[in-house]
């Protein structure tokens, strides 16, 4: 099937400055695609290339299998929802039925529901999920929140400098982060050094571990004091100083929490332990 | 799905469109075209050729203007006669400068920091509508008040103080049967014409004073007058040089004010007038115009190393 | 901790300041009634309106300036709205080589003292053996109305956010129906307001007529018309009947322009 949008090798340098750096990209058809990064990472320049409000200064665009890098924005079957337009979940519908009128081939979302607070957004998100569904179009969706686009996106490619870090599913992303940089930026992992890594039994590479893969216990591989508690609600994050590398562990509402400055060891199954590439 | 990604062109607007998406500085040529044509030849044009004409000389027996290049014609503007109007001119202008800077002050101030709702819309329109409301009509009013029998002389002499008048009009070099003869009511007219010019500036560098920054001169225990001295004088210095440039730059130029008001002394402006109209030597009076040019050019250099651009 | 209310001696000068600035206009109003003719004594020794009928059946001579003069401020701030406009849209577009220059330009017409563009504008003239007539005055009149019409037109189009623009493009729209039915409805009021102050400016302007007219007759604009009659007066209420005129011509397009562009900083009124 031939991809809905597809980036060989995409550019787009402003003078010295490079937003998006060599991009291959592919986005299946139906499919709802999430770019997540940091501001300033290029997922809004790439989705300003797919509309046209850009022009790359190499590679190529195919949408649908069609060169568009002769095509001006208003003859391009692509439409967008703005952020301008995203204050208000009324007129967040109003954009998107704007969006929808034309009966695009690729929608386009740009932080739409960056604006709402979180009871809101996540209603919108169901509902930009439920309506995705429905009509079977390709959705490419812009966010810097790592929860929206883990919980809606059916892959999704996290921004890094002008380069695209990882793409893959949302569990390939959260549990098997490609860098440092995803691991870190999704999910907020703990990122072992290569001494620390191997001391744990491994390779000296370095690796994740997901906080809400640790628990709490009075032996383990890990241990160290107890430097800040943050209570989240469901639960307690605890950080923990082991020999001078911060591990935040998980420890579910309900069970005992440790006190600051006690001394606790970290416990977790040997396949928590994600190792990552060099860069 | 059969719809193609990409929309078929629905005629040559589209295509076009496509042209000035692929090709931005087409659309950028085609814009700036007519404008710098316009301005190019018209107006730079117009400079050239009284810079060219400010190099020719005139014959002084048959008053043929001499088409060759020569520096004559400006070292004329070194004769007595003529370095007296340049000095002059330069002089008023100066002097209406800064008699504009003090009159504009409280006007600028207080629109700037108290005046709120209707009152700042008030003063916005009480300051732009006199500065662009008919100049001749506004010299005209002037001619009415400054009149022996006007309104300025019977004022005076209802409260029995014409003889401030009278004593200003004695002064040497200031005499005139009225003020509206004398070069003092050349100065109050150029002073009120302007003024409009100089307050919008300052008023708007003003504004930009942030209250905070006030506030925190007031915290480290400064005085009203210090915080005015140290540190709204200082911010408002850009307004009043970007002020300045009009003031200066127009009275520079003007000749109508002092041909209607004043003891008919000569200015640059007249000058130009003059030697370009009844006298017909056109080669000095392109010279006396470029002279406000260089000043005013190496005026607008200092204002900007001021900063007095950001103020516009 | 700073009080908000002004010191009364303050005030005072502000509000003093403003009064100098209209009291003299006032005196032209009032003047167009007075019974006296050949000075302008005050207070007028009795009132009349007969002027206003004197100017309007007894003085023929007022009628083709007035007619000069419309007809001049009509097609000047026609060719400005054009070129002014034009220059807007590529001034606010991405930065280009000369972009200061260009700028600098634009502004140098009004920058400059009137004198230097008319007598700039008069030895063209004489180098290219061009005859007076009210096409040079045009050519003088929209050289320095362009950049009150660009001003108003940029100081727009900043405010307007490019988003617009490119929403009109997602919606399929080319760059001429974007023109047609987003740009220009957004810019309609700064425009009109542009234009109403480049009329104003044209229909006063006499330090730059005054080189590009020549003195022939049928070249005289009513500010020339008013000049000379400040220099050689006549009837003087008529003049100032005309003051009026000139006054009430150039006074509500300005307010206009003010309320037509409130809210913006487009009638910042330092272009004239």
């Amino acid at each position: 099937m031939t991809p809905a949008v597809e980036f060989s090798n995409v550019s787009r340098h402003f003078g010295p400055v490079r937003a998006v750096d060599d991009v291959d990209l592919t986005i299946a058809e139906g499919s709802f695609f999430a770019m997540l990064g940091p501001s300033g990472s290029g997922k809004t320049t790439c989705l300003r290339l797919i509309s046209g409000f850009e022009k790359p200064t190499g590679g190529t665009i195919r949408i649908f299998g069609e060169d568009v890098s002769a095509t001006p924005p208003h003859l391009r079957n692509v439409n967008t929802v703005f952020q301008d337009y995203a204050l208000f979940p009324h007129m967040q519908r109003v954009a998107l039925a704007r969006a929808l009128v034309n009966e695009p081939r690729v929608l386009l979302l740009d932080e739409p529901l960056g604006a709402l607070d979180l009871k809101l957004r996540e209603a919108m998100q169901d509902e930009l999920k439920a309506l995705q569904k429905r009509l079977g179009l390709t959705f490419v969706f812009v966010t810097h929140d790592q929860h929206e686009a883990l919980s809606m996106a059916d892959s999704l490619a996290v921004f890094n400098e002008g380069r695209i870090a990882q793409i893959g599913t949302p569990q390939d992303i959260y549990d098997r982060p490609a860098t440092r940089f995803v691991a870190d930026f999704v999910g907020s992992s703990n990122v072992l050094p290569p001494d620390m890594t191997r001391s744990l039994g491994g390779p000296a590479q370095w690796a994740s571990l997901r906080p809400e893969a640790t628990r709490l216990a009075a032996t383990g591989p890990l241990s160290g004091t107890v430097t800040a508690l943050r209570y989240l609600g469901s639960g307690t994050r605890v950080l923990i100083d082991a020999n001078g590398t911060e591990i935040a562990a998980m420890v579910p509402a309900g069970e005992p929490v440790p006190a600051e400055g006690a001394v606790t060891a970290i416990a977790f199954e040997p396949s928590a332990l994600h190792l990552m590439g060099a860069s | 799905m059969t719809r193609s990604a990409i929309l078929p062109a629905r005629g040559p607007a589209d295509r076009l469109t496509a042209i000035f998406w692929r090709h931005p500085r087409v659309l950028l040529a085609i814009l700036l075209t007519p404008p710098l044509v316009w301005l190019g030849v018209v107006y730079l044009g117009s400079l050239a050729a009284l810079l060219l004409q400010s190099f020719y000389s005139i014959d002084e027996f048959s008053g043929v203007v001499k088409e060759e290049f020569t520096l004559k014609t400006y070292g004329e503007l070194l004769r007595p006669s003529n370095f007296d109007i340049l000095v002059r001119t330069v002089s008023i202008a100066a002097a209406v400068t800064l008699a504009c800077a003090i009159l504009a002050f409280p006007v600028a101030y207080y629109a700037a920091r108290f005046a709120r709702g209707h009152w700042k819309a008030a003063f916005y329109l009480g300051i732009m509508l006199p500065l662009w409301s008919s100049y001749l009509v506004k010299v005209y009013a002037w001619k009415l008040i400054l009149a022996k029998e006007g309104i300025l002389g019977w004022t005076a002499e209802q409260t029995y103080t014409g003889w401030i008048i009278d004593g200003l009009l004695s002064i040497p070099g200031l005499e005139g049967s009225s003020l509206s003869t004398s070069p003092i009511g050349t100065f109050m007219v150029f002073v009120y014409i302007w003024l409009p010019y100089m307050i919008l500036p300052m008023q708007a560098a003003l504004e930009r004073v942030p209250n905070s920054m006030l506030e925190a001169s007031a915290d480290l225990g400064a005085t009203r007058a210090q915080t005015f001295r140290t540190v709204i004088l200082p911010l408002a210095l850009p307004g009043v040089v970007a002020g300045s440039i009009f003031t200066f730059s127009l009275t520079l130029g003007d000749y109508i004010i002092p041909q209607i008001i004043g003891n008919s002394a000569n200015f640059i402006g007249m000058a130009v007038y003059q030697l370009q109209g009844t006298a017909g030597n056109i080669p000095l009076a392109a010279a006396f115009a470029v002279v406000p040019i260089g000043i005013m050019l190496v005026y607008l250099g200092l204002a900007r190393r001021m900063g007095a651009f950001d103020a516009l | 901790m700073l009080s908000d209310r002004s010191p009364l001696s303050l005030r005072a000068a502000a509000i003093g300041g403003l009064l100098f600035l209209h009291l003299p206009i006032l005196l032209i109003f009032l003047y167009a009634f007075t019974t006296e003719e050949r000075s302008f004594q005050f207070p007028p020794p009795g009132l009349t309106t007969q002027w206003f009928g004197v100017a309007w059946n007894d003085r023929p001579d007022i009628w083709p300036p007035l007619w000069l003069s419309l007809k001049v401020a009509t097609i000047a701030t026609a060719i400005a709205l054009v070129l002014g406009t034009l220059a807007a849209a590529a001034m606010t577009r991405s930065a280009f080589f000369g972009r200061d220059q260009i700028s600098l330009l634009i502004l140098l017409p009004i920058a400059l003292p009137g004198v230097i563009t008319g007598m700039a504008l008069r030895s063209a003239f004489g180098v290219m053996d061009i005859p007076f007539s009210i096409w040079t005055i045009v050519l003088g009149h929209a050289t320095f109305c362009i950049v009150i019409v660009h001003n108003n037109a940029v100081a727009r189009l900043r405010r307007l956010s490019g988003g617009i623009l490119e929403a009109s493009a997602d919606l399929g729209a080319n760059a001429f129906q974007t023109f047609r039915h987003v740009l220009l409805p957004n810019m309609g009021t700064a425009l009109l307001a542009g234009g109403m102050l480049a009329f104003a400016l044209s229909f006063d302007e006499v330090i730059v007529t005054i080189f590009t007219a020549g003195s022939g007759t049928g070249s005289k604009t009513l500010p020339i018309w008013m000049l000379d009659e400040l220099i050689r007066p006549r009837q003087r209420p008529v003049t100032n009947v005309v003051a009026i005129l000139v006054f009430a011509t150039t006074f509500f397009p300005i307010l206009a322009a003010y309320y037509l562009t409130r809210g913006g900083s487009e009638t910042a009124g330092m272009g004239k």
